[in-house]
């Protein structure tokens, strides 16, 4: 009934939180103070590892005291996770984070030091329990891919390709006009055979869509994917596997504004809030490949004409916002963007104060996109690191 | 303009006429202040009746209706020392009549209160008093119904009987019939039948409104106050109208002697010291000084420095035991203390100051401390804001004491004294005398300290209770989480109990909570379900 891929993950799942709450039950049994330490998922705990080009999580760990008044709340809803997601790989369950959220909400009834009845539910939103599951995550260096937990994902992709997912094989060329969702549990796929020369993420699923009906993978032989907006993590680990196995450069189409290329740096080094996953996640070798500011206005240094005409221009740019100028201004100071051709963009961007959707040039002509604007982008390496 | 020659006439007003006239003095001012006053008049008589002369009192007070409705009958018995049947008629119905004008520590002290609510009844209803009464060592119970003559001064005796006793019985009942307002004054003659009670938890105290209101506060202790010993008055507190008494009913015939014998606080010595300085004959006969000598002696007598200080033999305090008792019976508090302060003495006159304080429990919280004045016993009930205790009260930085306001704080200041300073004719507040209000303040103080000390102890059990509730209530969570994860994926086994992991975690808690002990009933104390 259940793939070997899945048995072998809930085994491997298992063995993990055995060893680590064994130990801890120990430690109760020798009547030593109940903590766990967990490793920091703090802006400051995140480090950026220049050689290696990702946002790791640093070494700083935090002590996680049962009996610390701070800290016990979080503590039984730490074990409180552990217990169910442990339940969940005994009995061969797949639940997702939000069936973890109410598997785990129940509420205490208890006197409180004054005599009076209180109530206090284990948690309250699913930002609590989701919170724990992350902390398991590091405490256990576990995915929650890898402990067979769902989430909803909304990536796709299409190409000439084949997988096995659980026990299927599936051809990404015959999904028709749909696609192939990428599932939950990347890592669970296997690939089978490929035929393409590199990926195309587009962080738009409306242009992803334009593209697939007018065939642009078939033509240039292209693993098309997009992320539908800010990637999730499958996704993300999907388009690293077809770069680190499959060895097929990786580029990547986004709005051009500080959301774009935010979208971009969580692809290529990973995000502040899941730097922990980003060695598992991030594909470091991730190309930008519009839209860029001097795609829209040029670059006289370079000689570079811009893509849109000066009427073109007034017709599809938008003025940037307060918000966007503000997010610009903290992008330029993440050491990652701080490279010579990001800085030229950003401050383009903030002397401009323009921003641009893909779907403008979508919109000049698909045509244009599909045939010109990608794949002479592509051709003459006119991309961003 | 012509002036009109009028004849002026003169005539004497008798005492009777007098206070009658000036009812409002003695607080007869209207139907719902009379009504109260005549229950306090009659129970304090009965209380100066047992208690004094070392009887554990049992009171009885009766308000009923007539067929009139504005008229009430109130009666109040006592198993006090009685009234020999021969004095009974001056003692109910001659204004200034009283066997309490003594240098001791009583509630009634002018022969008035009885008598002005005889009165106030009499002119409003047209009817006698009602006595009953049997002195301890009497073999008969004596039974009177009498008027006062105002005009004379006079009582009227209408009836009078007699019958020999057939149990053993000593004490009074008086029955007095007068206008009132039962509406209005219920609420004052119930709080005022609850402060007394307050303070005496060695009464038995039975009270019963005419609507069946009834409030029965039983003996807690049968341990009376010390009473009042008589006492010669002491030079500082005597004015030259009191002087002039002194030598109208002295005996002595010479001045030195004269000094000796009706002072306290004077030996031969200090006699003749005194009498040397200021240059009058230690053999002069005191019923011939002049008025003029009768002044110099009287303000030299305030000014000389060497009598003992005043004895408070004549005070009859209440007693911080006592005072605990009574707060602890009528409030409920969680905490409760009193002292009672070392004698003091304003202008002659001896002072005891007693503060009682109660904390929590069955008190509400209130925006300023609930306070229960008394002077000499008796409890004050009106115009508390103008009372120098008010002030003393709502000065206090209770903050420092750990009170922060709303809070369920209750203060009881007992004033007692030979000669109470009140503030006005009113006499229900006591006036700013800086020796008493210094007494007040420290005992305050005092009592506030120890609060004080009560609350941070408290605060510090809470303090630890609420840290170990945070504990205790997650540990059947953890327990069972741990219990599940110590399921062995290969044989399906659980390697621990959750039971037993609540020991464990249990001793753990106790390592670190050591201030309180931490059990097993702990868990079922704490949590009360998990749902
Ligand atoms: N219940 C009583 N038992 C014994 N004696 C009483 C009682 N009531 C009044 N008397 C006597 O009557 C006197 C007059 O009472 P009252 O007019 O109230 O004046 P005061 O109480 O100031 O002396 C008292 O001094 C006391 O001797
Ligand atoms: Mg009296």
């Amino acid at each position: 009934m259940f793939s070997t891929a899945d048995l072998r993950a809930r085994k491997r799942a298992l063995k993990i939180f055995w060893d680590k709450f064994n130990k801890l039950i120990e430690s109760i049994i020798n009547e030593e103070e109940p903590l766990l330490e967990i490793p920091k998922r703090t802006l400051a705990n995140t480090v950026y590892d220049e050689s290696r080009k990702l946002l790791l999580l640093g070494t700083q760990k935090l002590t996680r005291r049962m009996f610390d008044a701070h800290e016990a709340r979080k503590f039984m809803q730490t074990l409180l996770m552990a217990r169910i997601i442990y339940e969940a790989l005994l009995n061969d369950e797949y639940p997702t984070i939000r069936d973890l959220y109410y598997r785990g909400k129940h509420t205490i009834v208890y006197r409180d030091h004054k005599g009076r009845i209180r109530e206090e539910n284990t948690w309250d939103e699913q930002k609590e329990s989701d919170s724990v599951i992350r902390d398991l995550e590091v405490l256990l260096g576990l995915l929650r891919e890898e402990m067979l937990i769902l989430s909803k994902e909304k990536g796709k992709v299409v190409g000439y390709m084949r997988i096995k997912s659980g026990d299927d094989i599936i051809d990404l060329s015959k999904m028709g006009h749909g696609a192939y969702a990428i599932e939950s549990t990347p890592d669970l796929i296997e690939f089978l055979d490929v035929d393409a020369e590199y990926v195309l993420v587009i962080e738009k699923d409306a242009v992803f869509q334009q593209l697939h009906r007018i065939g642009y993978w078939k033509k240039h032989k292209v693993i098309l994917v997009t992320s539908a907006g800010q990637p999730d993590r499958a996704t993300r680990r999907f388009v690293r596997r077809l770069n680190e196995e499959l060895k097929l450069p990786v580029y990547i189409l986004t709005d051009a504004d500080p959301y774009g290329w935010y979208i971009y740096s969580v692809f290529k080094i990973g995000s502040i809030t899941l730097s922990y996953e980003s060695e598992r996640l991030a594909t470091p070798s991730a190309r930008f490949i519009g839209v860029s500011m001097t795609d829209i206005f040029g670059d006289p240094q370079k000689g570079k004409k811009p893509y849109l005409t000066e009427k073109e221009r007034k017709h599809y740019i938008i003025k940037a916002k307060p918000a966007d100028i503000k997010r610009a201004k903290e992008i330029i100071n993440y050491k990652w963007f701080q490279t010579k051709q990001w800085i030229k963009e950003i401050n383009l961007f903030l002397t401009k104060k323009a921003k641009l959707e893909i779907e403008a040039l979508a919109s000049k002509g698909l045509r244009f996109l599909a045939d010109k604007y990608i794949p002479e982008k592509i051709a003459i390496k006119d991309w961003i690191e | 303009m012509k002036y009109m020659a009028s004849l002026e006439t003169f005539k004497s007003l008798s005492p009777a006429e007098f206070f009658y006239r000036n009812r409002e003095i003695a607080g007869f001012s209207n139907p719902s202040r009379a009504l109260y006053q005549a229950v306090r008049e009659l129970v304090e008589n009965a209380l100066d009746a047992t208690e004094t002369h070392g009887i554990l009192p049992i009171i009885r007070v009766y308000i009923d209706r007539t067929s009139n409705p504005m008229h009430y009958v109130v009666s109040v018995e006592d198993n006090g020392i009685g009234v020999p049947p021969q004095f009974v008629p001056k003692a109910f119905g001659q204004v200034l009549f009283s066997s309490k004008y003594k240098l001791r520590q009583t509630r009634g002290m002018f022969g008035l209160g009885a008598k002005m609510a005889i009165l106030y009844g009499q002119l409003t209803t047209g009817r006698p008093v009602e006595i009953i009464t049997s002195p301890v060592k009497s073999k008969r119970v004596y039974f009177f119904k009498l008027m006062i003559d105002i005009k004379n001064n006079r009582p009227i005796v209408l009836e009078k009987a007699s019958w020999s006793k057939k149990k053993e019985w000593h004490g009074t009942i008086v029955t007095i019939a007068l206008e009132g307002d039962w509406g209005r004054a219920k609420s004052r003659i119930i709080e005022y039948i609850k402060r007394v009670a307050l303070v005496t938890p060695y009464a038995e105290i039975l009270f019963k409104g005419p609507d069946n209101s009834y409030f029965y506060y039983p003996r807690v202790t049968t341990k009376l106050p010390r009473p009042p010993r008589e006492v010669l008055p002491h030079p500082y507190g005597v004015d030259l109208e009191a002087f002039k008494m002194l030598i109208a009913s002295t005996q002595e015939s010479r001045l030195e002697d004269f000094l000796v014998k009706s002072f306290q606080g004077v030996g031969k010595k200090t006699a003749q010291d005194l009498l040397r300085k200021i240059g009058l004959p230690l053999d002069k006969s005191p019923k011939k000084l002049s008025l003029d000598e009768i002044k110099i002696l009287v303000e030299e007598m305030k000014k000389y420095e060497r009598f003992k200080p005043p004895r408070a033999d004549p005070l009859s305090p209440i007693g911080a035991e006592l005072i605990v008792l009574g707060l602890k019976q009528i409030l409920q508090p969680e905490f409760v203390t009193a002292i009672t302060r070392k004698p003091a003495v304003y202008e002659g006159h001896p002072f005891i100051v007693e503060v009682g304080l109660a904390y929590g429990g069955a008190i509400e919280s209130s925006n300023e401390p609930i306070l229960y004045r008394y002077a000499n016993k008796i409890p004050l009930l009106y115009d508390e804001k103008s009372d120098v205790l008010w002030k003393i009260v709502n000065e206090l930085d209770w903050r420092q004491y750990n009170v922060s306001f709303p809070a369920p704080l209750a203060v009881l200041i007992h004033i007692c004294s030979t000669k109470i300073p009140y503030k006005g004719v009113g006499k229900e507040s006591i006036a700013d005398v800086p020796e008493i209000e210094r007494e007040v303040r420290n005992a305050l103080r005092e009592v506030a300290r120890k609060l004080r000390s009560y609350i941070q102890k408290k605060q510090k059990v809470e303090e630890t209770y609420r840290k170990l509730t945070t504990f205790v209530k997650y540990l059947p969570e953890v327990a069972l989480s741990l219990e599940i994860l110590s399921i062995n994926p290969e044989t399906k086994e659980k390697h621990v109990d959750r039971e037993q992991l609540i020991d464990k975690l249990l001793k753990v808690l106790s390592r670190k909570i050591s201030e309180v002990k931490v059990s097993r009933d702990l868990i079922n104390k704490v949590i009360v379900s998990i749902e």
